[in-house]
Protein backbone atom coordinates (compact mmCIF):
# COMPACT_ATOMS: atom_id res chain seq x y z
CA UNK A 1 0.00 0.00 0.00
CA UNK A 2 2.05 2.86 -1.31
CA UNK A 3 1.77 6.10 -3.17
CA UNK A 4 1.98 4.96 -6.77
CA UNK A 5 2.59 7.04 -9.86
CA UNK A 6 2.19 4.92 -12.97
CA UNK A 7 3.10 5.84 -16.57
CA UNK A 8 2.39 9.54 -16.13
CA UNK A 9 2.97 11.81 -19.11
CA UNK A 10 2.32 15.53 -19.53
CA UNK A 11 2.85 17.93 -22.40
CA UNK A 12 2.57 21.72 -22.45
CA UNK A 13 1.99 22.48 -26.12
CA UNK A 14 4.97 20.84 -27.83
CA UNK A 15 7.08 20.73 -24.71
CA UNK A 16 7.24 17.31 -23.08
CA UNK A 17 7.29 18.00 -19.34
CA UNK A 18 6.93 14.38 -18.20
CA UNK A 19 7.53 11.29 -20.31
CA UNK A 20 6.06 8.06 -18.97
CA UNK A 21 7.07 8.44 -15.33
CA UNK A 22 6.50 5.72 -12.73
CA UNK A 23 7.42 5.94 -9.05
CA UNK A 24 6.48 3.89 -6.03
CA UNK A 25 6.73 5.66 -2.68
CA UNK A 26 6.63 3.40 0.40
CA UNK A 27 4.32 4.59 3.17
CA UNK A 28 6.05 6.79 5.73
CA UNK A 29 9.08 7.51 3.55
CA UNK A 30 10.35 10.88 2.48
CA UNK A 31 11.60 11.01 -1.07
CA UNK A 32 13.25 13.75 -3.07
CA UNK A 33 12.56 14.63 -6.68
CA UNK A 34 15.94 15.96 -7.72
CA UNK A 35 16.87 17.50 -11.03
CA UNK A 36 17.97 20.64 -12.84
CA UNK A 37 15.39 23.40 -13.23
CA UNK A 38 12.87 22.80 -15.99
CA UNK A 39 13.23 19.01 -15.75
CA UNK A 40 9.57 18.44 -14.87
CA UNK A 41 9.90 17.69 -11.17
CA UNK A 42 7.53 20.43 -10.04
CA UNK A 43 5.00 19.38 -12.68
CA UNK A 44 5.13 15.84 -11.31
CA UNK A 45 4.56 17.12 -7.78
CA UNK A 46 1.62 19.22 -8.94
CA UNK A 47 0.15 16.23 -10.74
CA UNK A 48 0.40 14.14 -7.56
CA UNK A 49 -1.38 16.98 -5.72
CA UNK A 50 -4.06 17.30 -8.38
CA UNK A 51 -3.15 20.90 -9.23
CA UNK A 52 -2.28 19.72 -12.73
CA UNK A 53 -3.95 17.00 -14.80
CA UNK A 54 -1.74 14.37 -16.47
CA UNK A 55 -2.32 13.63 -20.18
CA UNK A 56 -2.08 9.94 -19.34
CA UNK A 57 -1.17 7.73 -16.41
CA UNK A 58 -2.56 6.80 -13.02
CA UNK A 59 -2.07 8.23 -9.52
CA UNK A 60 -2.90 5.96 -6.59
CA UNK A 61 -2.67 6.71 -2.88
CA UNK A 62 -2.57 3.51 -0.84
CA UNK A 63 -4.59 1.50 -3.33
CA UNK A 64 -7.17 4.20 -4.07
CA UNK A 65 -7.21 5.54 -7.64
CA UNK A 66 -7.20 9.35 -7.41
CA UNK A 67 -6.41 10.22 -11.02
CA UNK A 68 -9.80 11.81 -11.59
CA UNK A 69 -10.29 13.14 -8.08
CA UNK A 70 -10.13 16.86 -7.39
CA UNK A 71 -7.44 18.44 -5.26
CA UNK A 72 -9.66 18.87 -2.25
CA UNK A 73 -10.64 15.20 -2.19
CA UNK A 74 -7.06 13.95 -2.25
CA UNK A 75 -6.06 14.89 1.29
CA UNK A 76 -2.63 16.19 0.37
CA UNK A 77 -0.65 18.80 2.21
CA UNK A 78 1.17 21.16 -0.12
CA UNK A 79 4.00 23.48 0.85
CA UNK A 80 4.87 26.18 -1.69
CA UNK A 81 8.27 27.64 -2.44
CA UNK A 82 7.07 31.16 -1.68
CA UNK A 83 5.02 30.00 1.32
CA UNK A 84 1.67 31.25 -0.06
CA UNK A 85 0.56 32.22 3.43
CA UNK A 86 -2.66 34.19 3.66
CA UNK A 87 -1.28 37.63 4.41
CA UNK A 88 -4.42 39.00 6.03
CA UNK A 89 -4.53 36.17 8.59
CA UNK A 90 -2.28 35.70 11.59
CA UNK A 91 -0.33 32.52 12.26
CA UNK A 92 -3.19 30.89 14.16
CA UNK A 93 -5.77 31.66 11.46
CA UNK A 94 -3.46 30.44 8.73
CA UNK A 95 -2.97 27.09 10.42
CA UNK A 96 -6.66 26.84 11.30
CA UNK A 97 -7.80 27.59 7.73
CA UNK A 98 -7.99 24.00 6.52
CA UNK A 99 -10.11 22.97 9.49
CA UNK A 100 -12.41 25.99 9.36
CA UNK A 101 -13.34 25.60 5.70
CA UNK A 102 -14.59 22.07 6.21
CA UNK A 103 -18.30 21.48 5.67
CA UNK A 104 -20.22 21.87 8.92
CA UNK A 105 -20.79 18.14 9.29
CA UNK A 106 -17.12 17.21 9.47
CA UNK A 107 -15.81 20.45 10.94
CA UNK A 108 -14.29 20.03 14.40
CA UNK A 109 -15.71 22.25 17.16
CA UNK A 110 -13.93 25.44 18.19
CA UNK A 111 -12.15 23.85 21.11
CA UNK A 112 -10.78 20.97 19.03
CA UNK A 113 -9.62 23.36 16.31
CA UNK A 114 -7.86 25.47 18.92
CA UNK A 115 -6.14 22.44 20.46
CA UNK A 116 -5.06 21.05 17.08
CA UNK A 117 -3.74 24.37 15.87
CA UNK A 118 -1.79 25.03 19.07
CA UNK A 119 -0.32 21.54 18.94
CA UNK A 120 0.89 22.11 15.37
CA UNK A 121 2.23 25.55 16.19
CA UNK A 122 4.30 24.07 19.00
CA UNK A 123 5.40 21.26 16.68
CA UNK A 124 6.93 23.85 14.36
CA UNK A 125 8.25 25.77 17.36
CA UNK A 126 6.38 29.01 16.86
CA UNK A 127 4.53 29.22 20.18
CA UNK A 128 5.38 32.86 20.73
CA UNK A 129 4.19 33.92 17.28
CA UNK A 130 0.53 32.87 17.30
CA UNK A 131 -0.79 36.40 16.74
CA UNK A 132 1.83 37.55 14.28
CA UNK A 133 1.03 38.21 10.65
CA UNK A 134 3.14 36.67 7.86
CA UNK A 135 4.73 40.06 7.12
CA UNK A 136 6.09 40.08 10.68
CA UNK A 137 7.90 36.73 10.33
CA UNK A 138 11.25 35.73 8.83
CA UNK A 139 11.40 33.46 5.80
CA UNK A 140 12.19 30.36 7.82
CA UNK A 141 9.36 31.08 10.24
CA UNK A 142 6.95 31.57 7.37
CA UNK A 143 7.86 28.26 5.84
CA UNK A 144 7.28 26.58 9.19
CA UNK A 145 3.83 28.18 9.38
CA UNK A 146 3.15 26.89 5.87
CA UNK A 147 4.18 23.42 6.98
CA UNK A 148 1.95 23.53 10.07
CA UNK A 149 -0.92 24.76 7.91
CA UNK A 150 -0.45 21.85 5.48
CA UNK A 151 -0.26 19.34 8.34
CA UNK A 152 -3.44 20.67 9.98
CA UNK A 153 -5.67 18.85 7.49
CA UNK A 154 -3.97 15.56 8.45
CA UNK A 155 -2.78 14.85 4.93
CA UNK A 156 -2.08 11.30 3.80
CA UNK A 157 0.74 12.66 1.65
CA UNK A 158 2.82 15.77 2.22
CA UNK A 159 4.15 17.50 -0.89
CA UNK A 160 6.82 20.18 -0.71
CA UNK A 161 7.78 22.28 -3.73
CA UNK A 162 11.33 23.60 -3.28
CA UNK A 163 10.45 24.28 0.35
CA UNK A 164 13.77 25.93 1.16
CA UNK A 165 14.38 27.50 -2.23
CA UNK A 166 13.57 31.03 -1.13
CA UNK A 167 15.68 30.95 2.04
CA UNK A 168 19.28 31.99 2.58
CA UNK A 169 21.94 29.30 2.91
CA UNK A 170 22.22 29.23 6.68
CA UNK A 171 18.49 29.07 7.43
CA UNK A 172 18.16 26.51 4.70
CA UNK A 173 20.62 24.14 6.35
CA UNK A 174 18.99 24.51 9.74
CA UNK A 175 15.55 23.99 8.36
CA UNK A 176 16.37 20.90 6.35
CA UNK A 177 17.86 18.99 9.26
CA UNK A 178 14.90 20.15 11.30
CA UNK A 179 12.54 18.83 8.62
CA UNK A 180 14.32 15.46 8.67
CA UNK A 181 13.88 15.23 12.46
CA UNK A 182 10.27 16.31 12.19
CA UNK A 183 9.62 13.62 9.63
CA UNK A 184 11.18 11.00 11.90
CA UNK A 185 8.67 12.15 14.48
CA UNK A 186 5.44 12.26 12.44
CA UNK A 187 6.18 9.80 9.61
CA UNK A 188 3.86 11.22 7.01
CA UNK A 189 4.63 10.01 3.50
CA UNK A 190 6.38 12.98 1.89
CA UNK A 191 7.66 14.04 -1.50
CA UNK A 192 9.79 17.09 -1.90
CA UNK A 193 11.15 18.78 -4.96
CA UNK A 194 14.60 20.27 -5.00
CA UNK A 195 17.44 21.16 -7.34
CA UNK A 196 19.93 21.11 -4.46
CA UNK A 197 21.83 17.81 -4.31
CA UNK A 198 22.96 18.22 -0.71
CA UNK A 199 19.41 18.90 0.38
CA UNK A 200 18.13 15.75 -1.32
CA UNK A 201 20.92 13.61 0.14
CA UNK A 202 20.48 14.87 3.67
CA UNK A 203 16.71 14.81 3.98
CA UNK A 204 15.40 11.94 1.91
CA UNK A 205 15.12 8.17 2.30
CA UNK A 206 15.39 7.78 -1.44
CA UNK A 207 16.07 10.05 -4.35
CA UNK A 208 14.43 10.20 -7.76
CA UNK A 209 16.73 11.91 -10.23
CA UNK A 210 14.76 13.53 -13.02
CA UNK A 211 16.08 15.01 -16.25
CA UNK A 212 14.15 16.29 -19.29
CA UNK A 213 10.92 14.69 -18.14
CA UNK A 214 12.43 11.25 -17.59
CA UNK A 215 13.67 9.39 -14.55
CA UNK A 216 17.41 8.78 -14.67
CA UNK A 217 17.78 6.83 -11.45
CA UNK A 218 15.91 5.95 -8.26
CA UNK A 219 17.76 4.87 -5.13
CA UNK A 220 18.89 5.64 -1.62
CA UNK A 221 21.35 8.52 -1.22
CA UNK A 222 24.23 6.09 -0.90
CA UNK A 223 23.20 4.08 -3.95
CA UNK A 224 22.89 7.04 -6.27
CA UNK A 225 26.18 8.49 -5.10
CA UNK A 226 28.18 5.28 -5.16
CA UNK A 227 26.63 3.70 -8.24
CA UNK A 228 25.40 6.32 -10.65
CA UNK A 229 23.78 4.52 -13.57
CA UNK A 230 24.82 6.94 -16.28
CA UNK A 231 27.07 9.92 -16.95
CA UNK A 232 24.27 12.43 -16.30
CA UNK A 233 23.71 11.19 -12.74
CA UNK A 234 27.43 10.95 -12.10
CA UNK A 235 27.96 14.47 -13.35
CA UNK A 236 24.94 15.88 -11.55
CA UNK A 237 26.09 14.42 -8.23
CA UNK A 238 29.79 15.04 -8.79
CA UNK A 239 30.11 18.02 -6.48
CA UNK A 240 27.96 16.86 -3.57
CA UNK A 241 29.06 17.14 -0.01
CA UNK A 242 29.57 13.43 0.65
CA UNK A 243 30.06 13.58 4.40
CA UNK A 244 26.40 14.65 4.61
CA UNK A 245 25.30 11.13 3.72
CA UNK A 246 27.71 9.48 6.10
CA UNK A 247 26.64 11.89 8.77
CA UNK A 248 23.10 10.67 8.48
CA UNK A 249 23.66 6.96 8.12
CA UNK A 250 26.59 6.54 10.50
CA UNK A 251 26.03 9.35 12.91
CA UNK A 252 27.84 7.78 15.86
CA UNK A 253 30.86 6.64 13.91
CA UNK A 254 31.30 10.13 12.57
CA UNK A 255 31.29 11.55 16.03
CA UNK A 256 33.69 8.92 17.33
CA UNK A 257 36.08 9.04 14.41
CA UNK A 258 37.59 12.49 14.24
CA UNK A 259 39.49 11.64 11.04
CA UNK A 260 36.26 11.32 9.18
CA UNK A 261 34.90 14.65 10.42
CA UNK A 262 32.94 17.11 8.40
CA UNK B 1 22.71 74.62 4.59
CA UNK B 2 25.38 72.28 5.84
CA UNK B 3 25.29 69.70 3.08
CA UNK B 4 24.93 70.74 -0.49
CA UNK B 5 24.24 68.17 -3.15
CA UNK B 6 26.37 68.50 -6.22
CA UNK B 7 23.48 68.19 -8.60
CA UNK B 8 21.18 70.78 -7.17
CA UNK B 9 19.29 73.42 -9.07
CA UNK B 10 19.67 76.96 -7.84
CA UNK B 11 17.01 78.17 -5.45
CA UNK B 12 15.40 80.52 -7.97
CA UNK B 13 14.57 77.56 -10.25
CA UNK B 14 12.69 75.91 -7.43
CA UNK B 15 10.79 79.08 -6.64
CA UNK B 16 9.96 79.64 -10.29
CA UNK B 17 8.66 76.08 -10.74
CA UNK B 18 6.64 76.40 -7.58
CA UNK B 19 5.04 79.62 -8.80
CA UNK B 20 4.28 78.37 -12.27
CA UNK B 21 2.54 75.26 -10.98
CA UNK B 22 0.81 77.30 -8.30
CA UNK B 23 -0.60 79.73 -10.84
CA UNK B 24 -1.63 76.93 -13.16
CA UNK B 25 -3.45 75.05 -10.41
CA UNK B 26 -5.27 78.12 -9.13
CA UNK B 27 -6.39 79.28 -12.58
CA UNK B 28 -7.55 75.91 -13.81
CA UNK B 29 -8.66 74.15 -10.65
CA UNK B 30 -9.07 76.34 -7.58
CA UNK B 31 -10.78 79.30 -9.23
CA UNK B 32 -13.41 77.26 -11.11
CA UNK B 33 -14.18 75.36 -7.91
CA UNK B 34 -14.63 78.58 -6.00
CA UNK B 35 -16.76 79.99 -8.82
CA UNK B 36 -19.15 77.04 -8.61
CA UNK B 37 -19.86 77.60 -4.95
CA UNK B 38 -19.87 81.38 -5.26
CA UNK B 39 -22.43 81.31 -8.08
CA UNK B 40 -24.51 78.68 -6.31
CA UNK B 41 -24.64 80.71 -3.09
CA UNK B 42 -25.00 84.13 -4.71
CA UNK B 43 -28.57 84.68 -3.50
CA UNK B 44 -27.98 83.19 -0.10
CA UNK B 45 -28.09 79.80 1.48
CA UNK B 46 -31.91 79.70 1.67
CA UNK B 47 -32.34 80.11 -2.07
CA UNK B 48 -29.54 77.60 -2.57
CA UNK B 49 -31.34 75.01 -0.47
CA UNK B 50 -34.67 75.80 -2.12
CA UNK B 51 -33.21 74.70 -5.45
CA UNK B 52 -33.24 71.16 -4.16
CA UNK B 53 -36.99 71.17 -3.65
CA UNK B 54 -37.51 71.80 -7.36
CA UNK B 55 -39.04 68.62 -8.83
CA UNK B 56 -36.73 68.75 -11.87
CA UNK B 57 -33.66 68.86 -9.64
CA UNK B 58 -34.84 66.14 -7.27
CA UNK B 59 -35.75 63.83 -10.12
CA UNK B 60 -32.32 64.41 -11.73
CA UNK B 61 -30.60 63.53 -8.47
CA UNK B 62 -32.83 60.49 -8.01
CA UNK B 63 -32.19 59.31 -11.56
CA UNK B 64 -28.43 59.70 -11.20
CA UNK B 65 -28.40 57.81 -7.92
CA UNK B 66 -30.59 55.05 -9.31
CA UNK B 67 -28.25 54.73 -12.29
CA UNK B 68 -25.16 54.26 -10.13
CA UNK B 69 -27.00 51.91 -7.79
CA UNK B 70 -27.64 49.66 -10.78
CA UNK B 71 -24.48 50.19 -12.81
CA UNK B 72 -21.73 50.14 -10.19
CA UNK B 73 -22.58 46.68 -8.74
CA UNK B 74 -22.99 45.19 -12.22
CA UNK B 75 -19.68 46.58 -13.42
CA UNK B 76 -17.98 45.54 -10.19
CA UNK B 77 -19.22 42.00 -10.63
CA UNK B 78 -18.20 41.70 -14.27
CA UNK B 79 -14.92 43.52 -13.61
CA UNK B 80 -13.94 40.93 -10.99
CA UNK B 81 -15.25 38.18 -13.24
CA UNK B 82 -13.11 39.22 -16.21
CA UNK B 83 -10.01 39.94 -14.11
CA UNK B 84 -10.36 36.48 -12.58
CA UNK B 85 -10.77 34.85 -15.98
CA UNK B 86 -7.81 36.67 -17.48
CA UNK B 87 -5.38 36.15 -14.60
CA UNK B 88 -6.21 32.64 -13.41
CA UNK B 89 -6.77 30.82 -16.70
CA UNK B 90 -5.00 30.32 -19.99
CA UNK B 91 -7.13 30.35 -23.13
CA UNK B 92 -6.82 31.38 -26.77
CA UNK B 93 -7.84 34.96 -27.51
CA UNK B 94 -6.86 36.18 -24.05
CA UNK B 95 -4.91 39.14 -25.39
CA UNK B 96 -7.81 40.20 -27.56
CA UNK B 97 -10.09 40.11 -24.55
CA UNK B 98 -7.69 42.26 -22.51
CA UNK B 99 -7.56 44.79 -25.34
CA UNK B 100 -11.34 44.69 -25.74
CA UNK B 101 -11.76 45.76 -22.11
CA UNK B 102 -10.23 49.10 -23.08
CA UNK B 103 -12.62 49.77 -25.97
CA UNK B 104 -14.96 52.01 -23.94
CA UNK B 105 -11.96 54.23 -23.15
CA UNK B 106 -10.89 54.67 -26.73
CA UNK B 107 -14.33 55.26 -28.23
CA UNK B 108 -15.79 58.72 -27.92
CA UNK B 109 -18.77 58.65 -25.53
CA UNK B 110 -21.01 60.22 -28.18
CA UNK B 111 -20.29 57.33 -30.51
CA UNK B 112 -20.92 54.89 -27.66
CA UNK B 113 -24.34 56.51 -27.26
CA UNK B 114 -25.01 56.26 -30.99
CA UNK B 115 -24.12 52.56 -30.92
CA UNK B 116 -27.03 51.95 -28.60
CA UNK B 117 -29.34 54.01 -30.78
CA UNK B 118 -28.34 51.87 -33.77
CA UNK B 119 -28.93 48.71 -31.79
CA UNK B 120 -32.08 49.47 -29.87
CA UNK B 121 -33.55 52.59 -31.53
CA UNK B 122 -36.57 52.57 -33.86
CA UNK B 123 -34.28 52.18 -36.89
CA UNK B 124 -31.90 49.82 -35.04
CA UNK B 125 -31.30 46.07 -35.34
CA UNK B 126 -33.69 45.15 -32.60
CA UNK B 127 -35.88 48.25 -33.07
CA UNK B 128 -38.95 46.68 -34.66
CA UNK B 129 -38.94 43.73 -32.33
CA UNK B 130 -38.67 46.00 -29.31
CA UNK B 131 -41.51 48.23 -30.53
CA UNK B 132 -43.69 45.18 -31.20
CA UNK B 133 -43.17 44.02 -27.65
CA UNK B 134 -43.64 47.45 -26.16
CA UNK B 135 -40.14 47.68 -24.71
CA UNK B 136 -38.54 51.08 -24.61
CA UNK B 137 -34.78 51.22 -24.30
CA UNK B 138 -33.48 54.35 -25.97
CA UNK B 139 -34.88 57.68 -24.83
CA UNK B 140 -35.73 55.90 -21.59
CA UNK B 141 -34.09 54.77 -18.35
CA UNK B 142 -32.79 51.39 -19.67
CA UNK B 143 -30.87 53.23 -22.39
CA UNK B 144 -29.17 55.43 -19.80
CA UNK B 145 -28.20 52.38 -17.78
CA UNK B 146 -26.75 50.68 -20.87
CA UNK B 147 -24.76 53.75 -21.88
CA UNK B 148 -23.38 54.23 -18.38
CA UNK B 149 -22.55 50.53 -18.06
CA UNK B 150 -20.61 50.79 -21.31
CA UNK B 151 -18.53 53.85 -20.50
CA UNK B 152 -17.76 52.90 -16.90
CA UNK B 153 -17.05 49.23 -17.48
CA UNK B 154 -13.22 49.10 -17.73
CA UNK B 155 -12.25 50.63 -14.38
CA UNK B 156 -12.58 47.62 -12.06
CA UNK B 157 -11.03 45.11 -14.46
CA UNK B 158 -8.19 47.50 -15.33
CA UNK B 159 -7.40 48.02 -11.68
CA UNK B 160 -7.57 44.33 -10.77
CA UNK B 161 -5.76 42.63 -13.66
CA UNK B 162 -2.26 43.93 -12.87
CA UNK B 163 -2.81 43.42 -9.13
CA UNK B 164 -4.02 39.85 -9.52
CA UNK B 165 -1.14 39.11 -11.89
CA UNK B 166 1.35 40.12 -9.22
CA UNK B 167 -0.50 38.11 -6.58
CA UNK B 168 -0.36 34.97 -8.72
CA UNK B 169 -2.21 31.73 -8.12
CA UNK B 170 -0.29 30.40 -5.12
CA UNK B 171 -2.70 31.59 -2.42
CA UNK B 172 -5.71 30.14 -4.24
CA UNK B 173 -3.91 26.85 -4.85
CA UNK B 174 -2.87 26.67 -1.21
CA UNK B 175 -6.51 27.15 -0.18
CA UNK B 176 -7.53 24.51 -2.69
CA UNK B 177 -5.15 21.90 -1.24
CA UNK B 178 -6.50 22.77 2.20
CA UNK B 179 -9.95 21.72 1.04
CA UNK B 180 -11.65 25.09 0.49
CA UNK B 181 -14.48 25.34 -2.05
CA UNK B 182 -14.38 27.85 -4.90
CA UNK B 183 -16.75 30.14 -3.05
CA UNK B 184 -14.71 29.97 0.16
CA UNK B 185 -11.51 30.65 -1.76
CA UNK B 186 -13.01 33.78 -3.29
CA UNK B 187 -14.40 35.20 -0.04
CA UNK B 188 -11.63 34.20 2.34
CA UNK B 189 -8.53 34.42 0.18
CA UNK B 190 -8.94 36.34 -3.08
CA UNK B 191 -11.22 39.15 -1.94
CA UNK B 192 -9.12 40.14 1.10
CA UNK B 193 -6.08 40.21 -1.18
CA UNK B 194 -7.65 42.50 -3.76
CA UNK B 195 -9.92 44.62 -1.58
CA UNK B 196 -8.05 47.94 -1.83
CA UNK B 197 -7.58 47.71 -5.57
CA UNK B 198 -11.20 46.69 -5.96
CA UNK B 199 -12.44 49.63 -3.91
CA UNK B 200 -10.28 51.95 -5.97
CA UNK B 201 -11.82 50.57 -9.14
CA UNK B 202 -15.32 50.95 -7.70
CA UNK B 203 -14.69 54.58 -6.75
CA UNK B 204 -13.51 55.37 -10.28
CA UNK B 205 -16.46 53.50 -11.80
CA UNK B 206 -18.78 55.49 -9.58
CA UNK B 207 -17.21 58.81 -10.54
CA UNK B 208 -17.46 58.05 -14.23
CA UNK B 209 -21.02 56.73 -13.94
CA UNK B 210 -22.17 59.88 -12.16
CA UNK B 211 -20.37 62.30 -14.42
CA UNK B 212 -21.01 60.77 -17.85
CA UNK B 213 -22.51 63.33 -20.21
CA UNK B 214 -21.90 62.47 -23.87
CA UNK B 215 -23.15 58.89 -24.13
CA UNK B 216 -26.07 59.51 -21.82
CA UNK B 217 -27.09 62.68 -23.65
CA UNK B 218 -27.39 60.75 -26.93
CA UNK B 219 -29.58 57.94 -25.59
CA UNK B 220 -31.53 60.03 -23.11
CA UNK B 221 -33.66 62.06 -25.50
CA UNK B 222 -33.79 64.68 -22.73
CA UNK B 223 -37.27 63.89 -21.42
CA UNK B 224 -37.33 66.33 -18.55
CA UNK B 225 -37.70 64.73 -15.13
CA UNK B 226 -37.63 61.28 -16.72
CA UNK B 227 -34.32 60.84 -18.53
CA UNK B 228 -32.27 63.79 -17.34
CA UNK B 229 -29.40 62.79 -15.08
CA UNK B 230 -27.57 65.44 -13.06
CA UNK B 231 -25.01 66.43 -15.71
CA UNK B 232 -27.76 66.65 -18.37
CA UNK B 233 -29.98 68.69 -16.12
CA UNK B 234 -27.17 71.11 -15.36
CA UNK B 235 -26.79 71.62 -19.08
CA UNK B 236 -30.53 72.18 -19.54
CA UNK B 237 -30.72 74.67 -16.66
CA UNK B 238 -27.73 76.55 -17.97
CA UNK B 239 -29.23 76.66 -21.45
CA UNK B 240 -32.32 78.22 -20.00
CA UNK B 241 -30.32 80.91 -18.20
CA UNK B 242 -31.11 79.46 -14.79
CA UNK B 243 -27.55 79.90 -13.65
CA UNK B 244 -28.12 79.65 -9.94
CA UNK B 245 -29.94 76.34 -10.16
CA UNK B 246 -27.34 75.04 -12.60
CA UNK B 247 -24.53 75.91 -10.22
CA UNK B 248 -26.43 74.50 -7.26
CA UNK B 249 -26.67 71.09 -8.92
CA UNK B 250 -23.08 71.45 -10.05
CA UNK B 251 -22.06 72.04 -6.44
CA UNK B 252 -23.44 68.61 -5.45
CA UNK B 253 -21.46 66.97 -8.20
CA UNK B 254 -18.39 68.88 -7.05
CA UNK B 255 -18.85 67.57 -3.52
CA UNK B 256 -19.06 64.05 -4.88
CA UNK B 257 -15.92 64.63 -6.94
CA UNK B 258 -14.02 65.94 -3.92
CA UNK B 259 -15.13 62.93 -1.94
CA UNK B 260 -13.90 60.71 -4.77
CA UNK B 261 -10.49 62.36 -4.76
CA UNK B 262 -10.09 61.98 -1.03
CA UNK B 263 -11.22 58.34 -1.14
CA UNK B 264 -8.77 57.76 -3.99
CA UNK B 265 -5.87 59.24 -2.05
CA UNK B 266 -6.68 57.13 1.02
CA UNK B 267 -6.94 53.97 -1.05
CA UNK B 268 -3.71 54.71 -2.89
CA UNK B 269 -2.00 54.84 0.48
CA UNK B 270 -3.31 51.39 1.41
CA UNK B 271 -2.44 49.93 -1.99
CA UNK B 272 1.12 51.27 -1.72
CA UNK B 273 1.39 49.71 1.75
CA UNK B 274 0.21 46.37 0.43
CA UNK B 275 2.64 46.51 -2.51
CA UNK B 276 5.46 47.23 -0.11
CA UNK B 277 4.65 44.29 2.14
CA UNK B 278 4.44 42.07 -0.92
CA UNK B 279 7.89 43.16 -2.08
CA UNK B 280 9.34 42.42 1.33
CA UNK B 281 7.72 39.02 1.20
CA UNK B 282 9.31 38.19 -2.13
CA UNK B 283 12.74 39.27 -0.93
CA UNK B 284 12.68 37.10 2.19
Amino acid sequence: MNVEVTNVSKKFGNFVALDNISINIPKGDIIALLGPSGCGKTTLLRIIAGLETPDSGVIKFFGEDLTNKQVKDRKVGFVFQHYALFRHMNVFENVAFGLRVRPRKIRPDKKTIHENVMRLISLVQLEGFVNRFPSELSGGQRQRVALARALAVEPTVLLLDEPFGALDAKVRKELRSWLRRLHDEIHVTSVFVTHDQDEALEVSDSIVIVNKGKIEQIGSPIEVCDNPVNPFVADFLSDVNRPLIKQKKHLFETINAPGQGI
Amino acid sequence: MVKKRIVQEPLWVKILLFFISGIFLSVFIALPLITIFQEALKSGIVVYLQTFTDPGVTSAIRLSLLTIVICVPINTFFGIFIAWLVTKYEFPGKRILITAIEVPFSISPVIAGLLFIFMFGAIGWFGTWLIDHGIKIVFAFPGIVLAVLFVSFPFVARELIPLMRVLGKDDEEAALTLGASGFQIFWKVTLPNIKWGLLYGIILTNARALGEFGAVSVVSGLVRGVTTTMPLYIDILYGEYMFRAAFAVASIMTFLALFTIIAKAVLEYFIAAQRKSMEVEIQL
